[in-house]
């Protein structure tokens, strides 16, 4: 009679063999598990970074290490979070850890991403005792020490610059005891704790957000054993079918992309050390039902901090292969099975310690996702998009708040343009590929911080022409309130372009302006321009200005609808010197056209 | 009030998508009629219904309404041409949103269209701070050129700028200016639509509020005017999405407050009901044809949020908290390109139907799986059309057996459990996720397909018991006949604890209780029937998401200390854990005031005889096995009858499917409750 997710009728258990309806109820079971803890992480987080912008992610594991299901939020984490725990599981052993044990991390030479990333890895163990599963988080924290408040500086060289350091190590230890349901009793390790928080700049915060870690993890923990109560012994090869059930149909879909061998290439803009024009090159070899990606010719690790470890490479090339695919199929460890990746040692997408490696995550993940669906396109053009922003916009600023005497550190990312599409326009002003973090409203930024936003809105005229244009920019202002705030600005696309696609054009670059005496001026007439990579400190009351790149447009400008042309001009997202320049349309012409209204700020 | 005394003439209107259901109580007897929506002019429907009471309508004293008119206008994207007005820099903070794109993994997925569009949005200077100080003054220059360049079609314009709800006078003076400048379009503030933190939330809110406005105003009005023209005297008033009644001219003001009238007052049934019977502690589901909501009620009152989602828009204002999820009878199994089963979204809906309906449906749905399983009548689904259908039913599942690699009884048993297992995800989120043990709870079912479905989720979670109420067809309509009158306040006031001063806090409490006092005693209640809630949002220092704990009586110091300690111990039960130690910070002020409306007595007569006269039947019902099980009619079935699954019954509007070890019985209420045999429930 328990028919609803109940283990006991409809023969689900027969010898380790699962059936399709008890598959489709336990992958339900554990996003749901996945989904709650991202649901406390966030809403018992004490950084805006994490509460309000939610960067941060969920997941679970097997007892073998392998994802079984996630909460779909930020693609850059999900798809390393696996080496997080590969990583832990190195570190300390199953026969090492007991009930109520967490291992946190973030050493991108050892399972990590980049510093800030904090990564907690708790094993959940069933009533008898054995392992079963892995309940994993990952959350950016807004500092984390090293040579510039925010902890994502544009020009260190080495490691030791970025922050502090964190191999897997024991954060909670199972007091041994458990609750009246039967679960480990923890305890955080105060030496431990104490260790993180004397190297960070906001220890107070520092705190909230690992003790919101450990929540995550502890709904992760009780959530996953009653899913173990109910389905005993079929949970386990339940979860093999799950990852087996996703790899079938990543490979089904694989094996309709025509085999060959697709090169592309695209460029870093710089490494914020002085070395430009850095290659990402990949050669995609689609053969039956996998694919190769092959990094060779990809420039030599170097010297600025966009090194992408091995595990971010491998997140951003899983996520390009992926969305070539059904979004349907569940986002499991199957789905990477049929991908292949070959990155070469010493190369900014698989580097050496002690290299620089905070963008990395940031924005060569972001470089290597273009040239991926770059050269799926070659074999596909109408499942992939043009090129979305290419970014992420890193925004820092640090300091101490007049209002409190206290230092804060800030930190945000800036969405732009997504590519035009086969089925339409890009979206304007959004995170891609790799990111999808939420902003964090002016009244909350402007209440924590003593920052305020003077403008944010969308850039006319950046998103490329196109039968689908790309998505536009967005322009985000902010000002310096009463002190002196330590900018670093770690941004991309201020030279290069994204790619337009069939016929489409590139996108608008990005720019950064930094205004002294206020922002009466309303354009970047009489501001510094500056570089796309760059710390320095802000006077009381000057302004950053961030400019985010458009999208590519996809298919011949010839062949947009006059309609959509004169609809962009009436909504000011084309000026009408663009449109006549990119489309021959003439607004003056055109019935109705008001072209007023348009801040065109290029 | 004049039905003080719960005597009179009450007439409570749900309009559905498929049918708008009366229930009108008079002298004690209750009488449900039901008439065809009519989708274009909902009101027609409306007028038509009532116009069948057998009441006339002027002695009719209670009129209450849910209306999904403001909903319909939000799904279908069509509402009255709308101008907004942001702080200088922010008119595309509609249009960004919050930057996310709606799916990771999806390149055609797109953003929702903004409420309005960016030749439709105005920018005003001057600025306030996060203290509702003044850094810039407004531009009252800048107010009078945007008059002037206002669109003649503009029916309704938003104000939000920033930090309104620190400062609301800047939007004030917007509204005075425009209206001193001729613009007659109706104006909707942020500092009274949602005075709360979070700009986009904020201005998503007022924008959609005044694109309803002219929506809402249409519809209210000729219905109200139609109606009166019918001899109408008593007042109409309108479910708000929060679980209240509001009188007409509060929801043309606030249609925005209506979105979730319909399932807020099928809620409120549910709780009225159950609170007959001594049940104050429910768990709601309303299972149709395309969809399923649930939801939980504490205390008798129904869980409130902030944080919900109508078509693509989250709406922050306060609203019953009702979870939705994309199982209902029509939904749609289909085997993967992977060989896994899969129930839903996509929903068969009413037309072509089930496959069981006979009107050209091939596909398998969730009641075509009953059918199979002989848990809905075989012989009682348009009786013309079965010889047909029977066949072609198993055909439509032959293709899902092949894939369990069983009998179609068995893909049918399967279709059930996927579909079950979508609904127990959706009862586990407002339940177990809400920090709310399932096993202290009773699960009420209602809506066609909910009493087929209950009695299996409610042995999964533990739910010892199941009410599958009398009414379950018109529990909507029955509870605007049963809720109060209630208008909600608030207002952001963010401050650390220490900060806060009670006697502020208390003369902010008063001036809304004398705000809500003096609208509920405009219409009609004494002092008598008025009750005030004072409720404080607060969460730790630091955090962004607060929890709502009740002030009881005057703000004094100790009050709030008490008020803090309720916060530690709701943070515990919905977290787990609390900081004791840790400073907590205020957010938001809010009060409901309630005018108290007596609910008429719903009692039925008491049926006597024996359950065996009511049993019609037998037939072959699949649970695990084939068990041949006894079918009872509903409406017969005498008062206190008690009987053991298996177990079918029939009749009213839906079948209550009793599994095997399950025992039912008929309440003095004529509801049907079934015993799980789970933990707890006594």
């Amino acid at each position: 009679m328990r028919e609803a997710g109940a283990g006991g009728a409809g023969g689900d258990s027969d010898g380790g063999r699962v059936d399709s309806v008890t598959l489709e109820v336990i992958r339900n079971g554990c996003e749901a598990v996945a989904e709650e803890m991202n649901g406390d992480l966030v809403r018992t987080g004490y950084s805006p970074n994490i509460k309000e912008r939610r960067d941060c992610s969920t997941a679970l594991f097997d007892a073998g290490g392998e994802m079984v299901a996630q909460a779909e939020t930020m693609p850059v984490h999900l798809g390393a979070m696996p080496f997080s725990v590969a990583a832990a599981v190195e570190a300390h052993p199953p026969e090492t850890l007991e009930p109520g044990d967490s291992v946190l991390l973030n050493d991108p030479f050892r399972g990590g991403a980049h510093l800030p990333d904090l990564t907690l890895v708790t094993p959940v163990y069933d009533r008898d005792g054995d392992l079963l599963a892995f309940a994993a988080n990952r959350a950016h924290h807004a500092d984390v020490g090293g040579s510039t408040a925010g902890s994502v500086a544009a020009d260190s060289t080495e490691i030791y610059q970025e922050g502090l350091r964190i191999p897997p190590v024991k954060f909670e230890r199972g007091t041994g005891a458990v609750d009246d349901d039967g679960l480990p009793e923890s305890e955080v390790r105060g030496d431990v704790l104490d260790l993180v928080l004397a190297n960070v700049r906001t220890p107070d915060e520092r705190r909230g957000d690992l003790r919101a870690q450990t929540a995550a993890n502890a709904t992760g923990r009780r959530r996953f054993r009653d899913l173990a109560d109910t389905h005993g012994a079929t949970l386990r090869p339940a979860l093999e079918e799950i990852k087996a059930y996703s790899e079938r149909r990543m490979r089904a879909e694989i094996a309709d992309l025509p085999d060959g061998i697709y090169a592309f290439s695209d460029v870093l803009d710089d490494d914020g050390r002085g070395n430009e024009d850095l290659p990402v090159e990949v050669s995609v070899t689609v053969e039956g039902d996998s694919v190769t990606v092959d990094f060779a010719g990809t420039a030599p690790q170097t010297a600025g901090p966009v090194n992408a470890v091995f595990a971010v490479t491998a997140s951003a090339t899983y996520y390009a292969v992926r969305c070539v695919t059904d979004p349907d199929i569940p986002p499991n460890h199957g789905c990477y099975r049929p991908i292949d990746i070959e990155a070469p040692e010493g190369t900014i997408v698989n580097p050496e310690p002690p290299a620089a490696v905070v963008g990395g995550n940031l924005e060569t993940s972001q470089r290597v996702t273009d040239a991926v669906l770059g050269a799926l396109a070659e074999a596909d053009p109408e499942a992939v998009v043009a090129g979305c922003q290419g970014t992420m916009n890193n925004v820092t600023l640090g300091g101490t708040d007049p209002r409190s005497g206290t230092p804060y550190a800030f930190y945000e990312t800036q969405g732009g343009g997504f590519g035009g599409r086969a089925s339409g326009d890009g979206m304007d002003g959004v995170h891609v590929h790799m990111s999808n973090t939420l902003n964090t409203p002016a009244e909350v930024l402007e209440t924590a911080y003593p920052l305020r936003v003077e403008r944010y809105e969308l850039r006319p005229d950046s998103g490329g022409a196109g039968e689908f244009r790309g998505g536009l920019g967005l322009r985000r202002d902010i000002e310096v309130r009463d002190h002196t705030a330590r900018l670093s600005l770690l941004a991309e696309r201020h030279e290069s372009r994204p790619y337009g696609l069939a016929g489409g054009e590139s996108g608008g670059t990005g720019a950064a302006y930094l205004f002294d005496g206020g922002n009466d001026e309303g354009s970047e007439d009489g501001g510094e321009k500056l570089p796309a990579k760059h710390t320095r400190d802000l006077p009381p009351g000057s302004v950053v200005s961030v400019r985010t790149p458009g999208g590519g447009g996809y298919g011949d400008p010839a062949d947009r609808d006059p309609d959509a042309v004169a609809r962009d001009v009436e909504l000011g997202k084309l000026t009408p010197a663009a449109a006549r320049e990119r489309y021959g349309y003439d607004a003056d012409d055109a019935d109705g056209a008001d072209p007023g209204g348009t801040d065109a700020d290029e | 009030m004049d039905d003080s005394d719960g005597a009179g003439t009450r007439v409570g209107v749900d309009v559905g998508g498929t049918f708008t259901d009366l229930v009108t109580v008079r002298d004690g007897r209750v009488r449900v009629d039901k008439t065809p929506s009519t989708p274009d002019a909902p009101e027609e429907g409306v007028l038509t219904g009532l116009g069948g009471l057998d009441a006339p309508l002027a002695e009719v004293d209670f009129l209450g309404h849910g209306t999904t008119v403001a909903t319909n206008a939000v799904l279908e994207g069509e509402w009255a041409d709308t101008a907004l007005v942001t702080t200088a820099g922010f008119r595309d903070a509609l249009e960004i949103g919050r930057q996310t794109r709606p799916d990771i993994y999806d390149f055609d997925a797109e953003k929702p269209t903004p409420v309005v569009e960016r030749d439709r949005r105005f920018e005003v200077p001057g600025r306030v701070d996060e203290r509702g100080e003044v850094l810039e003054p407004l531009d009252e220059d800048a107010v009078r050129a945007l008059a002037d360049d206002l669109p003649d079609s503009v029916d309704s314009v938003a104000v939000a700028l920033l930090f309104s709800f620190e400062h609301p006078g800047h939007e004030r003076r917007v509204r005075d200016l425009l209206c001193e400048a001729g613009v007659e379009a109706s104006v909707s503030l942020s500092s009274d639509v949602l005075p709360e933190v979070r700009e986009y939330e904020r201005t998503l809110a007022t924008s959609l509020n005044a694109a309803l406005k002219p929506v809402m105003d249409d519809y209210l009005g000729s219905l109200a005017e139609a109606a009166a023209d019918e001899g109408l005297t008593a007042p109409l008033r309108v479910m708000g999405s929060n679980g209240g009644l509001m009188a007409a001219a509060a929801a043309r003001e606030r249609p925005v407050n209506t979105l979730l009238s319909g399932p807020a007052a099928g809620v409120r049934g549910a709780t009225h009901v159950a609170g007959r019977r001594g049940v104050s502690d429910l768990i709601t589901m309303d299972m149709g044809g395309t969809s399923c909501d649930v939801s939980l009620v504490r205390d008798g009152d129904p869980l409130v949020t902030t944080d919900t989602e109508v078509g693509d828009y989250p709406v922050a204002v306060p609203t019953v908290d009702v979870h939705t999820v994309g199982a209902g009878g029509g939904s749609i199994a289909h085997v993967d390109a992977g060989g896994a089963l899969r129930v839903g979204p996509a929903s068969a809906g009413a037309d072509p139907g089930p496959v069981c309906y006979g009107r050209g449906g091939t596909r398998p749905t969730v009641t075509d799986a009953h059918l199979l399983l002989g848990r809905i009548d075989p012989t009682g689904f348009l009786p013309d059309a079965l010889g047909r259908d029977a066949s072609a039913v198993r055909e439509a599942f032959d293709p899902l057996a092949d894939a369990v690699g069983g009998s179609v009884a068995d893909a049918a048993a399967g279709v059930l459990r996927v579909a079950n297992a979508n609904m127990e995800r959706a009862l586990r989120v407002v339940s177990v996720e809400r920090g709310y043990d399932p096993r202290e709870f009773t699960l009420v079912a209602f809506g066609g397909a909910g009493p087929l479905h209950a009695t299996a989720l409610a042995g999964a979670l533990d739910v010892p018991r199941v009410v599958v109420p009398r009414a379950a067809g018109v529990l909507s309509a029955l509870g605007l006949l049963i809720s109060d009158v209630t208008y909600d306040y608030a207002t952001s006031m963010v401050r650390p604890w220490p900060d806060v001063d009670a006697a502020t806090l208390d003369a902010k409490f008063a001036e809304f209780e004398a705000e809500g006092g003096e609208r509920l005693r405009g219409a009609g209640h004494d002092d008598s029937e008025i009750r005030f809630e004072r409720t404080l949002d607060l969460r730790y220092a630091g955090q962004s998401f607060d929890l709502s704990v009740p002030v009881e009586g005057e703000a004094t110091e100790a009050e709030l200390d008490a008020a803090v300690a309720r916060f530690h111990d709701a943070h515990e039960r919905r977290y787990g854990h609390a900081y004791r130690e840790e400073p907590v910070e205020l957010v938001t002020v809010r009060l409901r005031a309630r005018g108290l409306v007596e609910p008429p007595d719903l009692a039925v007569d008491e049926r006597a005889g024996d359950p065996a006269d009511a049993r019609v039947g037998t037939r072959e019902v699949t649970f695990g096995a084939v068990r041949d099980t006894p079918v009872y009619y509903r409406s017969r079935l005498p008062t206190d009858a008690a009987f053991d699954g298996p177990a079918v019954v029939e009749g009213g509007e839906s079948t209550v499917v009793v599994h095997p070890g399950q025992t039912a019985r008929v309440d003095a209420d004529a509801n049907i409750v079934v015993e799980t045999g789970g933990e707890a429930g006594a």
